[in-house]
């Protein structure tokens, strides 16, 4: 079997070697090519040791996918991969889906696990706002993405060789680019985290899970208008199947719903707490302990009982 | 200027149904809306709103069984059509399901070129149930014009569109020429709730159904198969704390987050 890993960027050439072991130590050695663009060949030479394959490379700063596409395109008709793999970053699916689109093959979006079963190769991945997973055989070639910053980098082995390619131009021209916001939390590494949603009516308000946090030692996090709408919240604290996945002692959702697209992506913490006033809302049957009030009277009653216990 | 407005009857991941070993009963699902797509549609209706034309709704049904689901799905084109959408046209065909990105954006592309020619093709970031994201990817390769993904906002003027894309790093504004594809995010617009009248209205607006035949398109024979489909396994306390006042409450929540060890 034969894999083209492309990457928008060198650095992920590690993490799609980190899969690729994961893959040869289930479906047994594949021969393997990669492409990737990359700011300067130095750096494209330095990651190329990770998966120690021969390396197409395009030398760019700012790439737009229909360029990579067309340019991994190129690389598949030489290459002949049964599996093309990317990394499911919004710019890593758009490029495989491109792929996959131009070649006529399937692609299966952001796979969370990989098993080889009565020697065909199933993958995993999940639906339904997350609450699923579907298992997927698809016929070879095929083509796949998976998730950013899942697997464990491997030690580099030698650099493979590098074979410079030139970019196609880009049906697109950029007009301007503004960078992000970034809040510095790490709500992934947080032991315990108050989650915030849309039954906050501003951002002042937000104070209070502030202060909870603070006391709990953990961090804030939110449902996505609360970042992406509302930018209340920087979005690196957005919770959810397109934001970040959590894992802490405590998850205390306040003013949230309890979207499958949230909750998903908090299954695995140790207790949950959910606050809303609404006793109907999908958010309880995700809950160990659950309270129907409304938070602008809730909180600050167990802001001071918390107090309490805490400082006696 | 016309718009197609690509929306999916997707199952509705909040009335999830499985059976007693977890696995998902799809025949159960209702399917609604997609939520990304209601966005879509409204800015196709916007862009109507400002620059005149037609905004043509476009869909194929991808959840079995045909029978039962065919009126789920005209349901979604209705929604659409109530919302300022002019016509819409539902592809209905055993080939489609169950739906795939990869056989469904090819048969949405032959339908989109059967029925009219656009200046726009619009749709949501990803579908609500199979969360793929690929489809403006594939309907730019199918149809054969630049895609541009993840719009939260989109001005359109002579013959060009600017669009301002939400990547996870930063926002990035770029241009390119029209007819193209567009995927817009949930952060794009406020979809609009049609009013009861519009909603009566759009029973006389024309939906009309197809098949593959009718839009003389072939897709790739069935190349994924799926295995399995299963819910991932949610158990919890469901302790409602209870008691006479908040202070109670707050109280009890306070010495169970202590038995837990949370708070010491
Ligand atoms: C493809 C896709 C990807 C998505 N990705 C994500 C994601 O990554 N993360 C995410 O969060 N969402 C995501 N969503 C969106 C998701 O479906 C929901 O729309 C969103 O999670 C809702 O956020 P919310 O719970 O804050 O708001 P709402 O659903 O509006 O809920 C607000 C809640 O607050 C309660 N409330 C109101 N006032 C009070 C009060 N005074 N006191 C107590 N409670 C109160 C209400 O009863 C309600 O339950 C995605 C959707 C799609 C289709």
């Amino acid at each position: 079997m034969k894999v083209l890993l492309v990457a928008e960027k060198p650095e992920l050439l590690s993490e799609l070697a980190g899969f690729l072991k994961d893959l040869e130590s289930k479906a047994g050695p594949v021969e393997t090519a990669a492409f990737t663009a990359a700011p300067s060949l130095d750096e494209a030479r330095k990651f190329s040791a990770y998966v120690a394959a021969k390396t197409y490379v395009a030398v760019a700063e700012r790439v737009f996918p229909d360029q990579l596409s067309k340019a991994a395109l190129d690389i598949v008709d030489r290459e002949n991969p049964d599996l093309v793999i990317g990394v499911a970053t919004k710019t890593g699916n758009e490029v495989v889906a491109r792929v996959a689109g131009a070649k006529g093959i399937p692609m299966m979006t952001e796979i969370v696990d990989v098993e080889a079963r009565d020697g065909a190769l199933l993958f995993h991945r999940a639906v339904l706002g997350g609450r699923a997973i579907s298992v997927l055989k698809p016929a070879l070639p095929a083509a796949a993405t998976i998730p950013a910053r899942k697997y464990e980098v491997p030690q580099p082995g030698e650099p493979g060789e590098l074979v410079e390619v030139q970019l196609p131009s880009s049906a697109l021209s950029l007009v301007k680019v503004e960078e992000k916001e970034k809040g510095g939390v790490n709500i992934e590494e947080a032991e315990v985290v108050i989650g915030v949603g849309r039954g906050f009516r501003k951002k002042e308000d937000l104070a209070m899970a502030e202060e909870l946090a603070n006391m709990l030692g953990g961090a804030v996090g939110c449902s996505r208008p609360i970042a992406a709408d509302y930018h209340w919240l920087p979005e690196d604290a957005w919770i959810g199947i397109s934001g970040k996945k959590i894992r802490p002692k405590l998850y205390m959702a306040i003013g949230i719903s309890g979207a499958p697209q949230h909750m998903s992506a908090v299954l695995d913490a140790k207790v949950i707490v959910a606050v809303n006033k609404d006793k109907n809302a999908p958010v309880f049957q995700y809950a160990d302990y659950g309270v129907v009030a409304d938070l602008y009277q809730f909180l600050p009653v167990f802001i001071q009982k918390l107090k309490e216990k805490l400082g006696g | 200027m016309n718009v197609a407005v690509f929306v999916k009857a997707s199952l509705d991941p909040n009335m999830l149904r499985v059976d007693s070993s977890g696995r998902i009963l799809v025949e159960d699902i209702p399917l609604a809306i997609s939520e990304y797509d209601r966005n879509a549609v409204e800015e196709a209706v916007r862009l109507k709103e400002k620059h005149g034309g037609k905004v043509v709704a476009l869909s194929a049904l991808t959840w079995g069984p045909i029978q039962k689901r065919v009126r789920e799905a005209e349901q979604v084109l209705r929604e659409a059509l109530a919302m300022g959408a002019d016509e819409a046209y539902l592809l209905v065909d055993e080939a489609l399901i169950p739906g795939n990105p990869y056989t469904t954006a090819g048969a949405l592309a032959a339908l989109a070129q059967k029925v009219g020619e656009f200046d726009l093709y619009l749709t949501g970031e990803g579908s609500m149930d199979t969360l793929s994201f690929q489809m403006a990817a594939r309907l730019g390769e199918a149809l054969g014009v630049p895609a541009v993904s993840y719009a939260r906002a989109l001005e359109v003027s002579e013959g060009k569109a600017r669009v301002t894309r939400d990547l996870e790093e930063h926002l990035e504004t770029v241009e390119v020429n029209l007819p193209a594809v567009v995927s817009v995010t949930g952060e794009i617009n406020k979809p609009r709730l049609p009013t009861l009248l519009q909603i009566r209205r759009a029973f006389a607006k024309p939906l009309d159904k197809l098949s593959l035949a009718d839009v003389s398109y072939t897709p790739p024979s069935a190349a994924v198969e799926v295995e399995e489909l299963r819910l991932l396994a949610v158990s919890r306390k469901n302790i409602i704390v209870e008691g006479t006042s908040l202070e109670e409450i707050a109280s009890k929540l306070v010495d169970l987050l202590v038995k837990e060890g949370i708070v010491k």
